[in-house]
């Protein structure tokens, strides 16, 4: 029997099928005897997830527009399939060809959160491929990019090559120096040593020597003498984003995704400069994509899908520079063929409330703030530019409009937070609960939703707050408790809020190094994987790791890391400069703000690299 | 103006459920110049309907999609539209127009016609229907969502017969009436005493009686 008849054999066994089948509408699918190379795209996590990933989706398409290189993607199976699968010797599939994944040239493989390194282990054991890069004589190369490869180190051991920053064009280097290397006949290592020299963003962590003090912080991060390797690596950057690929089809899934829709990012970086936010760093600069393409993109990918929802989105999608512009121009062109439009919500000015009231067709689901933080010094500590006026407009507008619904989110645990932060949080809750009340009655829609939910703070690399050490789960919880009680006084509220255990793990290899390699395998062995799901996350098996390892997590998620300390990622440069975040840190401690850059550069570092911000 | 469509749910979709395929179907609709009629109401929807609803894993030639058009097309256009929407794997075989009183397929089913084939031990379940055959009563549970059932299976069974390879049942298949052929080989299964054996099931018709009361496929009343 063949690999996907004995896969068929499977599905009666498995909850959702569907996330196994690919053959979905615009999937694409080449001749393999026609392609130079075959290039596995993973999202380690499961089906529905992964398929609501933008970058896959430009990735997949910019690849495939390619006629010597066929892209399939790949996902985690769930654990009922995965058991199956080892149980039936069973190696990891693409989806498209169901090919055994180690039969592929190159294995990219997407990092959005820490909380999957563990399914990448596991992806590399069922698919067949040494866990080790130092192991591998053949299979394809493992490539990682993503947010969280900007702190590569914890990966470090298993991966070939990390690419850092913008993939639409640095993922055609990897093709073409792979082609060029198989021409040329060359032996692995030197695939590496040219990936360090010749594609931009390229990380090769075999090619780096790591040193340590004694009191077990880093001494130096130092390229291998003579491989030409860079001191210090800078991401691969897309300056144009509006000639950059796009995708012009979609694939539509069969079982429902989580987000079930046309994704149009409208630009991308921010510049808010939220001290907290690893995204808002690692992005920069702003990049605008010009609103006639998007408009032509939309049109294009209505037809081609058949979705009716689009969203726009982005970092910040209200600072979109023609926001109402765009909104107005979509909402009419769309609505005749019975399209929604998923708008920024806290960006309904005057312009767009016209539109909305002529085509009547808005859906009012609950309006999402971010205020982060229950008061206004620790909003200025971590630079969220609003204040609590902005707030209470902004509510007061949506309730006059006939919103009834409000999700407010906050961090629990950032810099210098005390009991009065927090509970600040509580007040603000109130507040708005009144701004409700205070619209008279005929004018409002009837049952008020107050949603509050609190995240736990991570501290994160190349972010400001990237020495700051994380709160100690003892007193996040009683923050949350205290929160919970005082949430409880004001009628209408549901709080949520995050396990601090997972943030915890979370926060360890956020900020980790190299070292953590070994809990991570650990961790994996003793069955830890799909973390970030509440139901298999395990705190135990973690700390057995951990104590397996002899490794203190304490080490990586509590300390404050030093200002002149060697950082795990030192040699890693996302753009914004070590002065800068040193300025912004310093900044947070007293309480400053540092304004949007849009009004005016506030010299982070990026203007180095020409581009929008020359 | 109606426009009923037949197609078929083979390979890898087999394993799509209805539920899905419903909402892909939609979304195919939306990739057509099909002029669909749209449902009232502030969530509108395109008016359509399955004549019957197939289990997942089970293959069909046989799926009947009833679509309500707002302005007259030809049938030759309208099946030409549908098939430039959907993959290889649920092809389209032929579309018929009707009027809007026409009575809904999904109210004309009867009966389905289905294609078993056991992976083994097809020799022991032929005697194993012999015996069903033969018989008056064959008692059966059946489970819906809510209940569990001891019901007679064999008057639901309107013809048993095999070829080299497999069966071929036709079953009854209403709202008050229905028996599924995964239960018929599990209770053939019992039978014979064979354990947790797989089959595979294919749709090959769904049917109907006319107004004079003739039994015939669902596309041709």
């Amino acid at each position: 029997m063949n690999l996907s008849d004995r896969i068929d054999k499977l599905m009666s066994k498995v909850l959702k099928p569907s996330r196994y089948l690919g053959a979905e509408f615009n999937s694409i699918t080449k001749n393999p005897e026609e392609v130079d190379v075959r290039y596995a795209f993973m999202f380690p996590d499961v089906y529905e997830v992964a398929m609501s990933h933008l970058g896959m989706k430009i990735l997949y398409h910019t690849l495939n527009k390619r006629d010597d290189t066929w892209c399939e993607r790949v996902c985690s199976p769930w654990p009922d399939m995965h058991k199956l699968m080892e149980e039936n010797d069973i190696p990891l599939f693409s989806l498209e060809s169901r090919t055994p994944v180690k039969d592929f040239d190159i294995l990219g493989i997407t990092l959005q959160y820490e909380m999957s390194f563990t399914n990448i282990l596991s992806a590399l054991k069922l698919a067949g491929i040494e866990l080790y890069q130092k192991d591998r004589k053949s299979g394809p190369f493992v490539i990682c990019g993503g947010p969280c490869a900007f702190n590569p180190e914890p990966l470090a051991p298993f991966v070939d090559v990390f690419t850092l920053g913008d993939g639409e064009e640095a993922i055609h280097q990897t093709v073409e120096l792979y082609k060029d290397w198989k021409k040329k006949g060359q032996t692995r290592d030197e695939y590496l040593l040219r990936a360090a020299k010749e594609v931009d963003g390229a990380y090769v962590p075999s090619l780096y020597d790591i040193s340590y003090n004694e009191d077990g912080t880093i001494a130096a991060n130092t390229p291998k003498a003579g491989t030409g390797a860079k001191e210090l690596v800078f991401k691969a950057l897309v300056n144009d984003l509006t000639s950059a690929d796009y995708p012009e089809k979609l694939i539509v899934p069969y079982g429902e995704v989580v987000h079930d829709r046309i994704m149009l990012e409208i630009f991308r970086g921010c510049t808010r400069g939220c001290r907290f936010c690893q995204a808002g760093m690692i992005y920069r600069p702003v990049r605008e994509r010009n609103m006639d393409t998007l408009l032509e993109i939309a049109e294009k990918l209505v037809k081609a899908t058949g979705f009716d929802e689009i969203s726009l989105m982005s970092l910040s999608s209200g600072d979109y520079s023609c926001l109402p512009e765009l909104a107005h121009e979509m909402i009419t062109r769309f609505m005749k063929k019975r399209v929604k439009i998923s708008l920024p919500s806290q960006r309904i000015d005057a312009f767009l409330k016209d539109t909305l009231k002529e085509t009547q067709k808005v859906r009012k689901t609950a309006l999402t703030l971010a205020p982060e933080a229950g008061t206004q010094r620790l909003r200025d500590v971590i630079n969220k530019g609003v204040t609590e006026e902005d707030l209470i407009r902004a509510v007061t507008d949506a309730f006059e409009e006939g919103w009834s619904a409000v999700k407010l989110y906050f961090m629990i645990g950032l810099p210098t937070e005390t009991d009065e932060d927090v509970l600040g949080i509580a007040d603000l809750a109130e507040k708005v609960r009144k701004c409700y009340f205070s619209v008279p009655k005929e004018k409002r829609s009837p049952g008020l939703r107050i949603t509050v939910s609190a995240s736990v703070f991570v501290p994160k690399a190349h972010t400001p707050f990237q020495w700051s050490g994380q709160l100690d789960r003892e007193t996040v919880r009683r923050r949350q408790k205290m929160l919970k009680a005082e949430l409880n006084k004001v009628k209408g509220v549901d709080f949520k809020y995050h396990e601090s255990d997972v943030s915890f793990i979370e926060a360890v290899f956020a900020r980790g190094d190299r070292r953590l390699s070994e809990v991570l395998v650990k961790a994996n062995e003793l069955g830890c994987k799909f973390d970030g799901w509440t139901e298999f996350f395990d705190s135990e098996k973690w700390a057995e790791a951990f104590q397996e390892a002899n490794i203190n997590p304490d080490f990586y998620a509590l300390r404050a890391y030093g200002l002149d300390e060697v950082l795990p990622w030192s040699h890693i440069d996302s753009g914004v400069s070590m002065e800068f975040l040193k300025r912004e840190w310093e900044k947070a401690q007293r309480g400053e703000i540092t304004h949007d850059c849009r009004k005016g550069c506030v010299g982070c570092g990026m203007k180095r690299y020409g581009g929008t911000c020359e | 103006m109606r426009a009923i469509f037949r197609f078929g749910k083979i390979g890898r979709l087999r394993f799509v459920s209805h539920l899905d395929l419903q909402r892909y179907m939609q979304r195919a609709l939306n990739r057509t110049n099909l002029p669909a009629a749209y449902s009232l109401g502030f969530n509108p929807h395109p008016v359509m309907s399955f004549a019957s609803a197939l289990a997942m894993g089970w293959q069909s030639e046989y799926e009947v999609l009833d679509i309500k058009l707002s302005e007259t097309m030809s049938a030759k256009e309208a099946l030409k539209e549908l098939r430039s929407a959907l993959p290889e794997e649920l092809p389209v075989y032929e579309c018929r127009l009707v009027d809007d009183n026409h009575a809904s397929m999904m109210s004309l089913v009867q009966m389905s016609d289905y294609r078993i084939t056991p992976d083994q031990h097809f020799e022991a379940l032929k005697a194993a229907a012999r015996e069903f055959l033969f018989s008056e009563n064959v008692m059966a549970i059946r489970k819906t969502k809510s209940s569990e059932r001891e019901i007679n299976i064999r008057p639901l069974c309107v013809n048993l017969t095999c070829d080299e390879t497999s069966f071929k049942a036709r079953l009854m298949l209403t709202e008050k009436d229905t028996l599924k052929p995964d239960l018929l080989m599990n209770t053939l299964m019992k039978m014979a005493g064979i354990e947790d054996s797989e089959f595979s099931i294919a749709r090959e018709r769904l049917l109907g009686y006319s107004k004079a009361g003739k039994l015939l496929p669902l596309m041709e009343l």
